[in-house]
């Protein structure tokens, strides 16, 4: 394990491919800390298996990646219990109550004081009145605060989040960008996914877009507009629409660097 | 802050192998964990017990979830009530009845036949409930719907999936064990109990309970191993897929040759006899450390591949214009897609066709014999009808149709479509099925009618189970509101036709043998041949067959005012 200014994240040609289908192209990346990194790109684009493999919930098919020391390929369970993920569109098992898939969450990652943070963050995220009810009889907001509540519970620093505010309501939306910028500011890091480019202007200093499992650009965001004048809209249709344009016209072979 | 992240084609990167052109050494990766405590994730024991307790709390309420507590509940005692009546019932079927004279050994069952009759079915029982490798993989497989298992949890959490599918092993057994086989050994209890404070008299001992409990638990455990280490063999890929099937024809062809005996093949059956401690304790570790081998041969693999494939649906519909141009025709095409592409249609075909070639076994086992008891061609045809259950149930955990609750559909209009699909994917194996047993037991006269009997309780099976389950099967097994007409709607039919059939066939052997039952019971001897009571029982399998399609009929129609406005759930 590297010094406390060595990199959180270091990812070496790590690519996924499915027979002939290549998911994610070979990437290089690294992510110090106190970043608010942002992985934005269309539907479909390599976003989600990207992040499922920085956190050990794939294996990828050629390469390496080290998260806080731990080899995901070799100990994903190590790697899950000291990170944090909320993924896009899973759910809280459906026959357990919020207090008891908390309860058991603590548990597998060897939590102390196990109660008190449960109780504590039902009470953060308004679960109070739901605590005793089953997760499918939950909503699908109050489901997505059951897991990001899991994903904090052990208040890690390193963060995956996944489209994290889908179904929220605005207030908890509110809540808890607060909550994650705040956490950035003292020390934390955050790996966001998501095709909401205004969190990409409200919350990360630097950001990526990809697209058909390439990077497309990557910088801070100011530094990938062209002119002032240009929204960050602008700057995602313009490069991914190119690489739209590059895929019908082209056998879809080109790389962009940042 | 130096955070980069760039891109580079696969080509440039990759050889012709898929293997990496300047391989990355994961020692000289150095990241940092920001002064961060590391947290060490449970392992062994206490991964497996924390997770256990949850599993245990998901299976409960996942049963009453379908069922109201009380009727789960009552499940337990039903099961108890049957077995006293059986337990009383015991001193006929054995020839120890006060009436029966000690001169008809040979028209009653031996103990050993009984012990074989309680655990054989219980092993096939444990087998068709033990496929945990399947069940793991559909669970991931269907995380991001609606509904999430904890079997689906080691993709996000820090646990391995090898304690996960253990976890769900052993809740399992102990699940059942609590559910059915306790309430079984309960039951025999209540029937010692009248012995000793009634007139009623029965062979069975106290201390018999103890050891026919644990061997009933040794029993569900062996075959629950088994399955489970013959699905985790199949999804692991070639060359290991050919493992599982193997060993189940090498272990047939053991005992069917004599080199393994029966009370030895069968771990409970062996307790039973022998009542040995010794084998209680060495049988069950056997078991469960055959539970954790296999589940140790389970992957951390939570791929969903990116397949993609040629339209399945429109050629499927097409070949379906015997349905008209109705809903039910889309929705038995789009069943079709699905059970296609799930993988599902190999593994229900084979769970479908085993039942059925163990029949053909017990068919030339019988024959084989001269078995004291006349069975036919006819016998067989209400069990082939029977085997539909299963097939139904798996049809019903394809594919969450909670989908389908914002289209223009009902819920009956589902349920049909499945029916439907049933007998178009099973049909044939039954009747080729039934068509082999004719040929085996040279009884081709009685094939026509055999085939009417057959597809009448087909299509009555299915349609009760459907009307009573609608799509929830696996979950109303627990419910003893349903499972007391499903009792009784089956039982009483095929019990009927069952008793029917013998006089039938080869009726020549056996002479008046129906007749003489009704008469004499089990010290019934044969005397004559009558074609006057052949004629009549023909009749009455015709009858009964009738009033089974009618039934059908009927709970075809009711199923609207059922299922017709419930929502699209599994």
């Amino acid at each position: 394990m590297g010094n406390d200014d060595s990199p959180l994240v270091i990812a070496k040609d790590i690519a996924k491919r499915y027979g002939d289908f290549v998911a994610l192209h070979p990437l290089n990346v690294q992510v110090d800390s106190g970043e608010f990194f942002g992985v934005f790109g269309p539907n479909g684009a390599g976003k989600s298996t990207f992040m499922k493999l920085l956190t050990g919930q794939l294996k990828p098919s050629i390469g390496e990646i080290e998260v806080l020391g731990i080899n995901a390929r070799k100990n994903p369970q190590k790697l899950k219990a000291n990170i944090g993920i909320v993924p896009e569109s899973e759910s809280p098992p459906s026959f357990l109550t919020p207090v008891e898939f908390l309860d058991f969450v603590a548990r597998l990652r060897g939590v102390e004081e196990r109660q008190q943070k449960v109780e504590y963050w039902l009470d953060w995220f308004g679960l109070e009145e739901k605590r005793d009810t089953m997760c499918k009889d939950l909503s699908k907001g109050q489901r997505q605060k059951v897991m990001l509540a899991c994903a904090f519970i052990h208040k890690p620093k390193l963060l995956f989040l996944d489209e994290p505010f889908a179904n929220l309501d605005p207030i908890y939306q509110r809540k808890c960008r607060e909550w994650l910028m705040d956490h950035v500011a003292n020390g934390g890091t955050i790996f966001l996914c998501s095709h909401v480019l205004e969190m990409a202007e409200r919350m990360c200093n630097r950001m990526a877009i990809i697209n058909h499992g390439r990077v497309l650009a990557a910088g801070k965001v100011s530094d990938l507009k062209q002119s002032s004048e240009e929204t960050l809209e602008d700057v995602f249709i313009r490069l991914v629409g190119k690489s739209i344009e590059e895929v019908e016209s082209m056998d879809g072979s080109s790389s962009e660097e940042e | 802050m130096t955070t980069t992240i760039t891109s580079r084609n696969w080509d440039d990167v990759v050889d012709a192998e898929g293997n990496l052109l300047k391989p990355v050494d994961a020692t000289t990766i150095n990241t940092s964990n920001d002064g961060q405590t590391l947290l060490d994730p449970l392992t062994g024991w206490s991964a497996f017990s924390a997770t256990f307790k949850v599993m245990f709390l998901e299976e409960w309420r996942k049963s009453i979830d379908f069922a109201k507590a009380r009727q789960v509940l009552t499940f337990p005692l039903m099961l108890a009530l049957i077995t006293m009546v059986t337990t009383i019932g015991l001193q006929f079927l054995v020839g120890s009845g006060a009436a029966q004279s000690s001169d008809i050994d040979a028209k009653t069952f031996s103990w050993s036949e009984l012990r074989f009759a309680l655990h054989l079915p219980l092993f096939m029982f444990s087998m068709g409930m033990g496929m945990f490798a399947f069940k793991g993989r559909d669970a991931i497989l269907k995380r991001t719907g609606e509904k999430m298992e904890l079997l689906a949890a080691p993709a996000l959490q820090p646990l391995n999936n090898s304690i996960a599918h253990f976890s769900y092993f052993v809740k399992d057994l102990v699940f059942y064990v609590v559910m059915i086989l306790t309430p079984i050994i309960f039951g025999m209890a209540l029937g010692l109990l009248l012995d000793r404070y009634t007139a009623i008299n029965t062979p069975l001992e106290w201390s018999s309970l103890p050891w026919t409990w644990a061997a009933m638990v040794l029993t569900l455990a062996q075959g629950l191993a088994v399955a489970f280490l013959v699905s985790v063999l199949w999804l692991r890929g070639k060359p290991f897929t050919t493992f599982g099937p193997a060993l189940v024809v090498v272990a047939g062809i053991a005992v069917g040759l004599g080199l393994v005996p029966w009370d030895q093949a069968m771990l409970g059956l062996a307790v039973q006899t022998k009542q040995s401690l010794a084998w209680v304790f060495g049988g069950l570790a056997l078991t469960i450390i055959a539970g954790a081998f296999a589940s140790s041969l389970i992957l951390d693999d939570f791929d969903v591949h990116v397949v993609q494939r040629a339209d399945l649906f429109e050629p499927i519909y097409n070949k379906l214009g015997f349905l008209g141009n109705s809903e039910l025709r889309l929705l038995v095409a789009k069943e079709f897609v699905d059970l296609i592409r799930s993988g599902t249609m190999k593994k229900m075909l084979v769970s479908y066709a085993v039942p059925l070639l163990v029949l053909l076994g017990l068919a030339w086992l019988v024959d084989f014999a001269e078995f004291p008891i006349p069975f036919n061609l006819l016998s067989y045809a209400p069990f082939l009808g029977f085997f539909g259950f299963n097939f139904y149930s798996w049809l019903t955990i394809l594919d969450s149709p909670d989908f389908m609750n914002g289209l223009p559909l009902r819920l009956t209009q589902l349920i049909r479509a499945k029916v439907m699909v049933y007998f178009i994917a099973t049909s044939w194996i039954s009747v080729l099925f039934f068509i082999l047993m004719a040929w085996r037991l040279d009884e081709w006269i009685s094939l026509p009618t055999g085939l009417i009997v057959m597809i009448c309780n087909s299509i009555y099976i299915v349609a009760l189970t459907a009307y009573l389950m609608g799509m929830r099967p696996n979950k109303a097994i627990f419910d003893s509101s349903i499972m007391i007409w499903f009792y009784l709607g089956t039982v009483a039919p095929l019990l009927m036709l069952f008793l029917l059939s013998f006089t039938q066939g080869d009726v020549a052997l056996y002479g008046n043998w129906w007749d003489r039952v009704g008469q004499d019971g089990l010290e019934a001897t044969s005397t004559y041949f009558d074609p006057e009571q052949m004629r009549g029982g023909y009749y009455g399998i015709i009858g009964v067959s009738g009033i089974l399609l009618i039934l059908s009929a009927i709970l075809w129609k009711m199923m609207d005012r059922k299922w017709g406005d419930k929502p699209f759930e599994n």
